[in-house]
């Protein structure tokens, strides 16, 4: 069995290759990926944290796998949306570049 | 009946709502002038009938005649009666003045068409206030009706409102007033601070006045007495009762001379429990009221309207009650003798009559005239004979000649004032001050009583004797201004039956039989000097007023004229006020405005043009990149965690 430290180790890094990707990168897709990644960084840690208190407890408790699998099912709901949101900003300016779409300001 | 009195306000209230409220039609005869009478008369039979039981001994001042009105948790304000021989006395003298009032009005303000209807409702309104005045049995009570009628003399002085004179006139009255209004109540505030009620039972009773610290006593009795200052018109609070006279005749008569400006003495002799506690006070009391006396007196000497020389009048006259109820403390406290106080309030009793008296032989006058000013009269004995016989009565009290009441009353309190110089020197000067008042009493009596009715006229008039419903009172009052002096010698006389009313003060002192004080009077010298000085004050008038080719300019050059001046213009305490409400008001209000407008506007426009400054900088943050908002919240978070995980853990949290 792999030690809780690796996970941690793992998912830690994951999250943080995710935010640095959403504050830095400027194509608009590429920050929706980066979201993902760091949604993923967290299913990681809640499918782990299950499986380690079914181990320290002796019984089965799959509730952090359900919420693994909701929070799955909303990621796909919340792509759906955030490439909806992509498109018509294209259509509008002609472009995805998050730098270049700041008209809601001072 | 004693149990009824609480009746007695009820009557001209009733009287007032009705005239007020009901349609016009069903007022009658002069705008309502029946249910004012119907009011009148019938708190009077009422009062009569409490006061004769007052008279048999019977007092009310037990507090069983109370209820509760306002109730916080377990604290309670009540309302209650007391009745004794002092409030008897004040019931007499609205009843009767009230009543003759009211039916002299009939005639009197026949001319004044519909506005008649506000002048009885607000004439009902007053009876009514007043009697609750001197039958309230605490400090609070009697304090709100102080207030109501205040409120009635204002809106009775500015009854002709559309007069710019009247208006400013009943407002002076008001805020003058006022001024004492607030000392009473600051006053009464501290009785309730130490005692805890403001009951006359627990105030007057031994442990009230020993709840309160002597140097707070002497504070709290000056304060009241401040209060009856404003109300009685004394100096220098008195500049507003002359211009009072702006009002009709009869509520100059009815609330300035006869009732409401008495309100003051009445309350300097209620508290007199508590000022015998403070010699002090009795001697500012005495000292105001000598003041007033005098110069009140002087004033009146250079006066050509004739209602305004009967204000002086009353005011000096005023000035004499208070001397007296002063002087009167020292009495009790030194004597054990009720004297003063009881040649005070007889002294108010009497004056009321004869006041009273003056002021509606007044009005008759210039009812007939049509004007107030006495340089355009003369003559008038020959057409309005009764008028000028009552009015001579009246003028005859007030001078002080016997057997009518005036001479009585003011003797006594004149004999109180040299007793009590015994006791303290400062008297004997107030002593010199009322009987140099009496001399100028006597005198301005007469010298209006001759401008007016003798000699050849002086202008245009068609005067004639007024009707008889104007006559008739005048006549009741002319014979109560001969009679009720003798007052002091029916049943076991007057200074006996007010010694009930202060008797927890007095160490059981045998009272003095009728006859003694018909000895003490008549065997004393002082009597004679004071009658003198009247008579020759008389003369003087008569002289000077009466015999043609008498030179007043003599008198008029005297100081280069300067006395004539300073008298003509009331001793220049009313231009005073007028300088001091101009210059110093108004000098104070520009301090104020630029204060307002550069310190508090500044402090205010100080803060909105901060606030759109830092607006200014604060929305350059707001630049539309979404990623640097992200990172703003990212980099809040860890530090945020690392105060929650580092910072506080370490610092003992």
């Amino acid at each position: 069995m792999i030690p809780i430290e690796y996970w941690l180790v793992f998912s830690s890094l994951l999250f943080v290759i995710g935010a640095y990707g959403v504050l830095t990168r400027r194509n608009a897709i590429v920050v929706l990926m980066c979201i993902e990644i760091m949604l993923n960084a967290a299913n990681i840690n809640l499918v782990m944290f299950s499986s380690y208190h079914s181990t320290l407890h002796t019984t089965v408790d799959s509730t952090g796998q359900v919420f693994a699998l909701f929070s799955i099912a909303i990621a796909a709901a919340e792509v759906a949306v955030g490439l909806a949101i992509i498109l018509s900003v294209y259509r509008r300016y002609q472009t995805v570049d998050v730098d270049k779409i700041n008209i809601l300001r001072w | 009946m004693l149990e009824y009195a609480w009746l007695i306000p009820v009557f001209p209230f009733a009287a007032f709502i009705l005239i007020a409220l009901l349609p016009k039609r069903t007022l009658w005869w002069e705008d309502g002038a029946v249910y004012a009478i119907g009011g009148a008369l019938g708190a009077m039979c009422l009062s009569f009938l409490v006061v004769w039981d007052v008279v048999m001994g019977d007092t009310l001042i037990d507090g069983s005649q109370r209820f509760e009105w306002l109730v916080v948790g377990d604290f309670s304000v009540t309302f209650g009666i007391w009745i004794d021989q002092l409030s008897a006395v004040m019931l007499v003298v609205v009843s009767v003045v009230g009543t003759l009032v009211v039916f002299y009005s009939g005639g009197y303000m026949h001319g004044e068409g519909e506005t008649r209807r506000r002048y009885y409702a607000e004439i009902m309104l007053f009876i009514s206030v007043m009697y609750g005045l001197v039958i309230a049995d605490n400090y609070l009570l009697m304090f709100i009706f102080w207030e109501l009628v205040g409120l009635c003399s204002y809106l009775l002085i500015g009854f002709w409102y559309e007069r710019p004179s009247a208006a400013s006139a009943a407002k002076r009255a008001f805020i003058v007033t006022r001024v004492g209004d607030i000392m009473f109540m600051a006053g009464i505030i501290i009785l309730f601070k130490y005692v805890g009620s403001l009951d006359f039972a627990d105030l007057f009773s031994g442990a009230g006045v020993a709840a309160v610290p002597s140097d707070m006593m002497i504070l709290a009795t000056a304060l009241i007495f401040g209060g009856a200052i404003g109300k009685s018109a004394q100096f220098p609070l008195h500049e507003w009762l002359p211009d009072a006279m702006e009002g009709p005749t009869t509520v100059s008569a009815l609330i300035h001379a006869a009732t409401m400006v008495k309100a003051g003495v009445y309350l300097t002799a209620r508290s007199y429990p508590l000022l015998v506690q403070a010699p002090e006070s009795l001697l500012f009391v005495a000292a105001i009221g000598g003041i007033t006396a005098l110069v009140a007196a002087t004033a009146a000497l250079a006066q050509n309207d004739i209602k305004r020389v009967l204000a002086y009048s009353t005011i000096s006259q005023l000035g004499y009650m208070t001397l007296g109820l002063g002087a009167g403390g020292y009495l009790v406290i030194h004597a054990d003798s009720a004297a003063g106080y009881s040649a005070a309030t007889f002294h108010l009793m009497n004056h009321a009559f004869f006041k009273a008296l003056l002021f509606l032989c007044a009005g008759s006058v210039i009812h007939a005239v049509g004007t107030n000013d006495m340089r355009q009269m003369g003559g008038l004995g020959k057409v309005m004979k009764i008028t000028s016989l009552t009015m001579l009565i009246g003028s005859l009290a007030i001078a002080g000649m016997p057997p009518l009441s005036g001479f009585w009353s003011k003797d006594e309190v004149l004999a109180a004032v040299w007793h009590a110089g015994e006791f303290d020197p400062a008297f004997m000067m107030l002593w010199v001050m009322g009987i140099a008042t009496a001399f100028l009493t006597a005198f301005y009596m007469f010298r209006m009583w001759f401008m007016t009715f003798a000699g050849e006229p002086r202008s245009d008039y068609h005067a004639h004797e007024s009707p008889r419903i104007m006559t008739v009172p005048l006549m009741i009052l002319a014979g109560l201004a001969v009679v009720s002096g003798f007052a002091l010698f029916i049943g076991d006389g007057f200074k006996a039956f007010m010694e009930g009313s202060i008797d927890g003060l007095l160490a059981g002192a045998g009272h003095e039989s009728v006859f003694d004080v018909a000895v003490e009077i008549f065997t004393d010298p002082l009597t004679y000097l004071t009658l003198a000085l009247a008579i020759v004050g008389i003369v003087l008038a008569w002289r000077m007023y009466y015999v043609p080719g008498f030179d007043r300019s003599v008198f008029a050059k005297g100081f280069n004229g300067k006395l004539q001046r300073a008298l003509e213009n009331r001793w220049y305490i009313s231009k005073f006020y007028d300088d001091f409400a101009i210059k110093v008001v108004y000098a104070a209000s520009l301090v104020a405005d630029a204060f307002d407008r550069h310190v508090i506007d500044g402090i205010v426009n100080g803060f909105a043009y901060l606030g759109g400054n830092m607006g200014q900088v604060l929305r350059r943050l707001q630049n539309g990149n979404v990623q640097r908002y992200t990172g703003l919240i990212v980099v809040g978070i860890c530090l945020l965690l690392i105060l929650v995980l580092y910072v506080l853990p370490w610092g003992g949290w």
